[in-house]
């Protein structure tokens, strides 16, 4: 990168079904009120304000504009973004963009979403081309099943694989006191729980929730001036993937998805060789259980097929040599909006070593981030400790 | 965070919004195809000889024009599905499909692409699976408007059985 970025601070509201107690500005000044006392600063001090959300799932269009009280972007520059579940990691990502390019030195990115104020599954089929296969959509719930059953008949996995990834979210989101679903489950829950598409479970897909998350880049003068832990961001990638295709449902393909080829990108700037060893935490997109683990494949943790050992051996558990999610992931919150950038937050606070009852008991020098939205496509960060990492 | 005690106000609204899409160039012929002549078009690349469907202008990883057109088999293989439970609305008529229901992605012999689709089968385990051969069946001439709708369904090829193998 032209500069070096820092995360210097951040914030995130406590994440929930229902939040009639703020409107959308106040659910989003919690996060910046957060943020800012995070990193010490005031929003006087804050030269660019990105502001992202998926405005279509509560019908108010322009949020930059409706919302600029709460994310204090009043006479500040500003861009408003857009990129369906990325949208979080996008922020950050046009954040970071905006800081290495010698711009701005101090970024306020904020992504957020209040899902109880619309209908996300009604909605969700305008993401579905009007002219092919619109009929059948309405929820991504269907795609994940198709994900599912490709998974299950090609690699020989079972259910009771994705029911093990639906116990480590929920049981890992128990430590983090912002989650949405704290369940206290086990695997015959999960493989009980009711048949919404088979295979997917109730307890296999991520909830609808309400929260906001807000973080503070900085360059890496003011970074190293102002803040004591500062994270630093090393590498971003973002791809896209072609429409009408089977792709990332269909588990046996060879062609460079978009998932593929944002993390080859991604380490071979980075030098990555063994991307298990070379990071220590993994803060993945996970909507659906059956993602978590093709994530677990297209990253390279694993060869192809291999992705529901990982889970059946423990190896991504918060006490493990790979831990995926110790934040309880996407599956445990999904304020979509807010989702990707919880990624990059969660991860950074991994680094920080602030991460609290969640905490990984390793050191944790280097984090990986994916984002997952759209009809498929990705933004991935990667996160270090120090400038030497 | 909202306490039992105190009265939060919030509003309901629903929003009625109508809209017209083009179906374009590629779309449109492929649509008439249909719709007049009971035939399923794609178009194959000049330089990967992917073969996409429904046809577009342009191959998205060659970024080269698209301009041979092939016509493709009515049978074909299903790609993955799902036996869906929930009464999804039909956002193209806002009905919903009545649960449980069979859907799918069916790769027609020779297309790279596949179309996701309803399958005519029992919401039954042993009665769809990965792999099974199927075919598109179609609405009578007389009632087809050219749209996707005027494929009815996937159903299995007759005279199968679920092979058994190590999914469930």
């Amino acid at each position: 990168m032209k500069r070096n970025v820092a995360i210097i601070g951040g914030g995130q509201t406590y994440h929930a079904a229902r939040r009639h107690d703020v409107d959308q500005a106040e659910m989003v000044n919690e996060a910046v009120r957060a943020a800012l006392k995070d990193a010490r600063m005031t929003i006087d001090e804050i030269d660019l304000v990105i502001l992202g959300n998926m405005e279509f799932f509560e019908g108010v269009h322009l949020t930059d504009c409706w919302l600029v009280h709460g994310s204090g972007a009043y006479g500040k520059q500003g861009v408003k973004i857009t990129t369906g579940g990325t949208v979080g990691a996008t922020a950050v990502c046009a954040g970071a963009h905006h800081v290495a390019s010698g711009l701005f030195d101090k970024v306020l990115c904020i992504g957020f979403e209040k899902q109880e104020e619309g209908d996300t599954g009604a909605i969700l089929s305008g993401v579905a081309n009007p002219l092919w296969g619109r009929s059948m959509a309405g929820a991504a719930v269907g795609y994940f099943a198709m994900m599912g059953s490709s998974y299950i008949a090609n690699w020989g996995a079972t259910e009771e694989h994705s029911a093990m990834v639906a116990v480590k979210a929920r049981q890992n989101a128990r430590k983090n006191k912002y989650a949405h679903l704290k369940l206290d489950i086990t695997i015959e829950d999960a493989l009980n729980s009711r048949m919404l598409a088979w295979p997917i479970r109730m307890l296999d897909m991520c909830p609808a929730s309400n929260g906001a998350c807000a973080m503070i880049l900085a360059d890496e003068k003011t970074a190293k001036a102002r803040s004591k832990k500062p994270v630093w961001i090393r590498a971003m990638e973002t791809a896209h993937n072609e429409q009408f295709e089977l792709d990332w449902r269909d588990v046996k393909t060879e062609r460079l998805i978009f998932s593929k080829a944002a993390a080859g990108r991604l380490y071979r700037k980075l030098g990555v060789d063994d991307p298990a060893k070379y990071f220590d935490v993994f803060e993945i997109y996970e909507p659906a259980t059956w993602a978590e683990l093709i994530w677990y494949e297209d990253l390279g943790l694993c060869g192809p097929g291999e992705g529901f050992r990982l889970i059946e051996q423990g190896k991504t558990n918060i006490d493990g040599p790979i831990p995926v999610n110790p934040s309880g992931g996407v599956l445990s919150t999904n304020c979509i909006g807010a989702s990707a950038m919880l990624r990059v937050w969660e991860a950074a606070l991994q680094i920080r070593g602030d991460a609290g009852e969640h905490q990984v008991p390793k050191d944790v020098r280097r984090a990986m981030t994916t984002a997952y939205g759209g009809t498929n496509w990705t933004v991935m960060t990667a996160l270090s400790k120090t400038l030497e990492d | 965070m909202a306490t039992k005690d105190k009265e939060w106000i919030s509003i309901p609204m629903t929003v009625d919004v109508p809209y017209r899409f083009a179906a374009g160039g590629y779309m449109t012929k492929c649509l008439t195809e249909l719709r007049d002549n009971g035939k399923i078009f794609a178009v194959e690349c000049p330089k990967c000889k992917r073969v996409q469907l429904p046809p577009r202008v342009v191959c998205a990883e060659c970024h080269v024009k698209n301009e041979k057109w092939v016509e493709l088999p009515h049978e074909g293989t299903l790609m993955n599905f799902t036996i869906m439970y929930l009464p999804l609305t039909d956002p193209t008529t806002g009905k919903p499909h009545e649960p449980p229901f069979v859907y799918g992605s069916v790769r027609l012999d020779g297309a790279t692409s596949v179309l996701d689709h309803m399958v005519e089968v029992e919401p039954d385990m042993d009665k769809v699976w990965v792999g099974m051969r199927c075919r598109l069946v179609l609405r009578p001439k007389e009632e087809r408007i050219g749209d996707l709708s005027d494929i009815r369904y996937i159903e299995p090829l007759p005279g199968q059985k679920k092979p058994q193998t190590k999914s469930r």
